[in-house]
């Protein structure tokens, strides 16, 4: 009997003597990821640093040229590249995968593009107890030299505290694109201001069925080009208050343009990206109020528009008539360093070449935020005459009169716009019937994300 | 019951369909035989250490994958930073203004896709039962089991082809109702019945093999005798077949209510395809996966998964103690 | 319905009896099963032809056209060298997991189900019952609280992670019992007992020759739901480490109908991402083709169509 009983017990035994050998592994797996004495020389504490670790990058499918130029160019260095959605339409997807890297303590990558700009609210930030994902850059790790040569602003909503967290990769300005060739085929002046535009739309509607002035069906047009471009403040972060207006009167002047548009058909629903759009719309665009990067993604895109060289231009951005001349910004995507790298070094070269070299220029679809990328893009663009008028005046007015009055919260504009806006546009609802909706989401999801709503 | 002594192969067979009531079975047949060898045999040392060196592999991975997690939820879910924190998370969670509508979601989605399987799964097991030839009878339960391969993400992805109408096989169909494009299949009122057709899709095939199995077992005098009383075809369903099939019914409605509300893998697929169009905080898994992985907060993703888990949990035990599992025929 | 196959074995009786009421039936029954038999094929067979096509003719063709081989070979090779052949390490992923997974599970199943069936302990039914509640809470139920516990405990990343939550395995504990408390009788062990065989003998000469087809029942159950299993995977092993189901979620990202970007110079193409599909699935749709037999003819026996 006594025997037994001993047995009896011998099963809790095991428990618990399995579990303390669990226990023991994961206290020992636990300091190997410690690193060793805080490596401060760059302002962060880093991991041990070694020149020859391979690095990971992350880029989303349009950086991948500029990945893969770089793979090029530095045989020396193994650069693993992976693409991902970019963070594209704010799914991020970027901030849940680094949690995920967090949580296992090992296998973040060495940089990430995202296309979103507010990551620095979250990567600068110390997650559940772990180290903030984004290096600082400009306490040692980029030059000085180096970072004063980004164009002024560029890298603002990368700081805080005077720490920068991530480099630009370019400027998004809203400008107004024109079919320089239709528009003088129907006898049409370039609007300069939404009346002009508005007004426009209704002799389309009437002298040109089926012709379109620009597109909604995209999450990032309807806040960015017309919201920020109507100097609307849906968006709006004071410290850590958020606001959004939809009964502002630029607000409601915006949400009747779109109206107006989308009921006389000038304005259509369909992503640009979407085969859909370039099969129903490729020779019927008049114009439409875009970012500068519509350059490289849809006129000079065999895959997309694919216009002929001198049939484009770009005007000034669209304001209200006798209002401040601002305009929007869609993205401008930024690149990210992680703290966690062993190649920081590597890192360094990846950052300096994909925003300033001459191959960033080459692939650049999109005004580079690199001041003399910049300048070297534009003067190409003139030079090549591809665009008619005045590409390169156009661009830098539109990329130094952004109106600033737009928010960077932790979360993005585009997912509320995503689930409401585009499918009930889609199904037959109006603008002005689906913004309160719209409004509400937006409160909604900044009271989650711990702002105060105002 | 069968009543020879079963041989291996039929034994195999009996498991898969009649496991719930072979329970009642066992512990009974167990206890019938003891009395007769009680007398020879005592609860011997050497079998009760066997016994818990067999099984101690599968307790050590129960305590760690389903107790002890169980335990820890709890733990979070009752704690903030490690201190305590009352039902604070709870209310935070059911405060949520996402939590109510992802709720709504899952219930709407359960009463369709419970329907679905009531009606079709048990229609069409009678169907294929009632077929005279073997060989046409297999073929249809095989052809109705195939999907169940593609279970989980791939399915998903295979019917983000289908619900395309641009790119679908069958258009024609989603044009009919309108649907010109991804954006307005996928709208939000649409989800319920996506969801449900996919679920169907993939998961009625088994159920249709479990339900055959279990019509194979009503004993062919009873059909015979409503046959000779004048029933139909219709009458003997009615009236036979599927009251004998009850315990079974019960079965697939159980695990599929328990099944469905943990609903995940389709609306976060579909999330990402449709680019947010499908909200990523639709069901209450993914509201529970975005606490813990947008917003770093493991207390409340934990209160979620806890309340989850006891709904599974209830229905479970309810079956298993209510559910005719421990009842005789 | 089985009142007409009784009365078609009686023979002459059943040729009188067919009425116009009775071929409508039939015709009736017969239309449905063909509604649901398209419902099930159509999708699997467009999902098999279609990584034959070019996307062109996978918009303009018919679902059921067959393309080229040629094209599937370089709808393949696209597959494989999309970011230097990751599906082979997703894939590679998911046959480490829900391998070693299955030898643990049987090693710890098998042994569990016999000791529950046949020998005595103190803790015996209450394991039965907790295994029982347990074995219908759907798995998806514990991701979360697992992962909660592995982050805990720092193990998030490791394939123990995700391994030995796959090894757990109730419902193959219950089916194992079920079995052998039906298959074997006390009577035979006691026999062996007798003859002096020590209980790992009595285990190993006597329960273990007939454990075949429940060895093949609890690890088929278990391979497949393993390998098609999501969300576990989704937040266990992230990145490279991700199984082929949760890889395939992530070549979305590149498919330009689901995420347009511009100017990319891999992208995924509709052939491709069903190439992707079926080969995610493919050991499992082999393995049911393969197992058709027991798994789907062998359940109608065990009852009274002798």
């Amino acid at each position: 009997m006594a025997s037994q009983h001993r047995r009896s017990r011998l099963v809790p035994r095991i428990i618990a003597l399995a579990t303390g050998i669990a226990a023991v592994a994961a206290l020992t797996a636990c300091s190997g990821g410690g690193g060793d004495a805080g490596n401060s020389q760059y302002g962060f504490d880093a991991a041990a640093q070694d020149a020859k670790a391979p690095i990971t990058v992350w880029v989303d499918s349009s950086r991948e040229p500029i990945a893969n130029a770089f793979k090029a160019a530095n045989p020396d260095i193994t650069v693993n590249v992976e693409t991902y959605d970019g963070n594209s339409g704010g799914s991020d997807s970027f901030k849940t995968k680094v949690a995920l890297f967090d949580q296992s303590g090992s296998g973040w990558p060495d940089v990430v593009f995202s296309t979103q700009q507010n990551d620095t609210s979250w990567a600068s930030k110390s997650n559940n107890g772990g180290q903030p994902f984004a290096a600082v850059l400009n306490k040692g790790l980029l030059s000085d030299d180096f970072l004063t040569g980004f164009t002024k602003g560029a890298n603002d909503p990368m700081t805080v505290d005077g720490n920068v967290y991530g480099v630009r990769n370019d400027l998004a300005p809203v400008v107004y694109w024109y079919n320089d060739t239709l528009m003088k085929q129907f006898g049409y002046d370039v609007p300069k201001t939404w009346e002009d535009y508005q007004a426009l739309s209704d002799k389309v509607a009437a002298e040109h069925p089926g012709y379109i002035l620009g597109s909604v069906g995209d999450s990032f047009q309807g806040p960015y080009i017309y919201y920020w471009g109507a100097q609307a403040p849906i968006f709006q972060v004071d410290g850590d208050t958020f606001t959004s207006n939809f009964s502002d009167p630029n607000a409601e002047k915006a949400t009747k343009l779109i109206d107006h548009m989308l009921a006389n058909k000038t304005l259509v629903n369909d992503s640009v990206f979407g085969a859909d759009f370039v099969q129903k719309y490729s020779d019927k665009v008049l114009g439409m109020p875009g970012p500068a990067w519509y350059s490289g993604a849809l006129f000079q895109n065999k895959d997309s528009l694919n216009a002929p060289a001198g049939s484009w231009g770009a005007a000034d951005p669209l304001s209200w008539s006798g209002s401040d001349k601002v305009t929007g910004a869609v993205g401008g995507g930024v690149w990210y360093g992680s703290s966690h790298s062993t190649n920081l070094a590597a890192v360094a070269k990846f950052l300096e070449f994909v925003t300033s070299s001459d191959d960033a220029v080459k692939l650049a679809s999109g005004l580079p935020a690199y001041q003399s990328a910049a300048d070297t893009w534009l003067t190409e663009q003139a030079s090549s005459g591809y665009y008619v008028g005045d590409f390169k005046s156009a661009i830098t007015t539109a990329a130094s009169s952004v109106w600033n009055g737009w928010g960077y919260p932790s979360f993005s504009a585009e997912t509320a716009y995503a689930s409401i806006i585009v499918p009930g546009i889609s199904a037959g609802k109006t603008q002005a019937d689906l913004v309160p909706q719209l409004q509400k989401e937006y409160d909604n999801q900044a009271q989650v994300q711990g702002y105060t709503v105002k | 019951m069968p009543r020879h002594p079963p041989r291996a192969k039929e034994t195999l067979i009996t498991i898969s369909l009649t496991a719930p009531a072979a329970a009642a079975a066992s512990p009974e047949a167990g206890r019938r035989r003891e009395p007769r060898s009680s007398a020879r045999r005592r609860p011997d040392r050497s079998q009760t250490r066997i016994g818990y060196i067999f099984v101690s592999g599968y307790t050590v991975l129960l305590l760690a994958f389903g107790i002890l997690p169980t335990l820890y939820a709890v733990y979070l879910s009752f704690t903030k930073d490690g201190s305590f924190a009352g039902v604070d998370n709870f209310v935070k969670v059911f405060g949520d203004y996402r939590f109510l509508p992802a709720v709504a979601h899952v219930a709407v989605y359960l009463v369709f896709y419970l329907a679905s399987l009531l009606v079709f799964v048990v229609l069409l097991a009678l169907l294929v039962h009632g077929l005279g030839r073997r060989w046409l009878s297999t073929s249809y339960r095989f052809v109705f089991y195939i999907p169940g391969a593609l279970a989980g993400a791939s399915s998903v992805m295979l019917w983000l082809f289908l619900l395309d109408p641009t790119v679908s096989p069958v258009a024609f169909i989603l044009r009919g109702f309108g649907f010109d494009n991804f954006v307005q299949t996928v709208s939000v009122d649409n989800l319920p019945i996506i969801f449900t057709v996919i679920a169907f899709w993939t998961g009625a095939g088994g159920w249709i093999v479990i339900m055959y199995g279990a019509l194979n077992n009503i004993s062919g005098d009873v059909l015979e005798a409503a046959r000779i009383d004048g029933a139909g075809p219709v009458k003997t369903a009615i009236h036979i077949q599927i009251p004998l099939m009850r315990k079974w019914i019960s079965y697939m409605a159980v695990m599929s209510l328990a099944a469905g509300t943990q609903l995940f893998v389709e609306p976060r697929v579909l999330s990402q395809a449709s680019k947010g169009v499908v909200p990523p905080d639709y069901s209450i898994n993914q509201l529970a996966y975005l606490y813990a992985f947008r917003q770093g907060d493991f207390n409340g993703s934990a209160a979620i998964s806890l309340l989850l888990l006891l709904v599974a949990g209830a229905l479970s035990a309810i079956f298993v103690f209510r559910g005719g599992l421990f009842e005789r025929d | 319905m089985s009142a007409t196959s009784i009365d078609a074995r009686a023979g002459r009786r059943a040729r009188v009896a067919i009425s116009p009421s009775r071929w409508v039936s039939r015709a009736l029954v017969t239309v449905v099963l063909i509604f649901f038999v398209l419902f099930f094929v159509v999708p699997i067979v467009w999902l098999v032809l279609a990584p034959t096509k070019t996307p062109r003719q996978l918009l303009l063709d018919g679902p059921f056209s067959f393309g080229a081989f040629d094209t599937l070979a370089s709808n393949w090779n696209e597959l494989m060298q999309f970011q230097n052949g990751i599906v082979w390490t997703w894939i590679g992923n998911s046959v480490l997991y829900t391998g070693v997974a299955l030898v643990v599970t049987l090693l710890v199943t098998i042994p569990a189900g016999y000791a529950l069936a046949l020998t005595e302990f103190r803790l015996r039914k209450a394991l039965l019952v907790i295994t029982l509640i347990v074995m219908l809470i759907p798995s998806t139920a514990l991701v979360l609280p697992i992962f909660l516990e592995m982050s805990a405990i720092k193990l998030v990343g490791n394939p123990l992670a995700v391994i030995l939550p796959f090894s757990f395995f109730p419902f193959g504990v219950y089916l194992t019992y079920i079995y052998f408390s039906t298959s074997i009788s006390k009577d035979l062990l006691d026999a062996a007992r007798i003859d002096g065989a020590g209980e790992w003998r009595v285990f190993a000469r006597v329960a273990m020759p007939l454990a075949t087809p429940v060895i093949a029942l609890v690890g088929f159950f278990n391979l497949v739901g393993n390998w098609n299993n999501y969300f576990l995977p989704f937040v266990m092993a992230p990145g490279r480490k991700s199984p082929i189901q949760v890889g395939l979620a992530e070549l979305l990202s590149n498919v330009p109908l689901f995420n347009p970007t511009s100017g990319a110079s891999i992208t995924i193409s509709l052939p491709v991402l069903a190439l992707a599909t079926l080969v995610s699935v493919g050991p499992v749709l082999v393995i049911f083709l393969f197992s058709q037999r027991f798994l789907v003819t062998g359940m109608t026996a065990g009852g009274t169509k002798e």
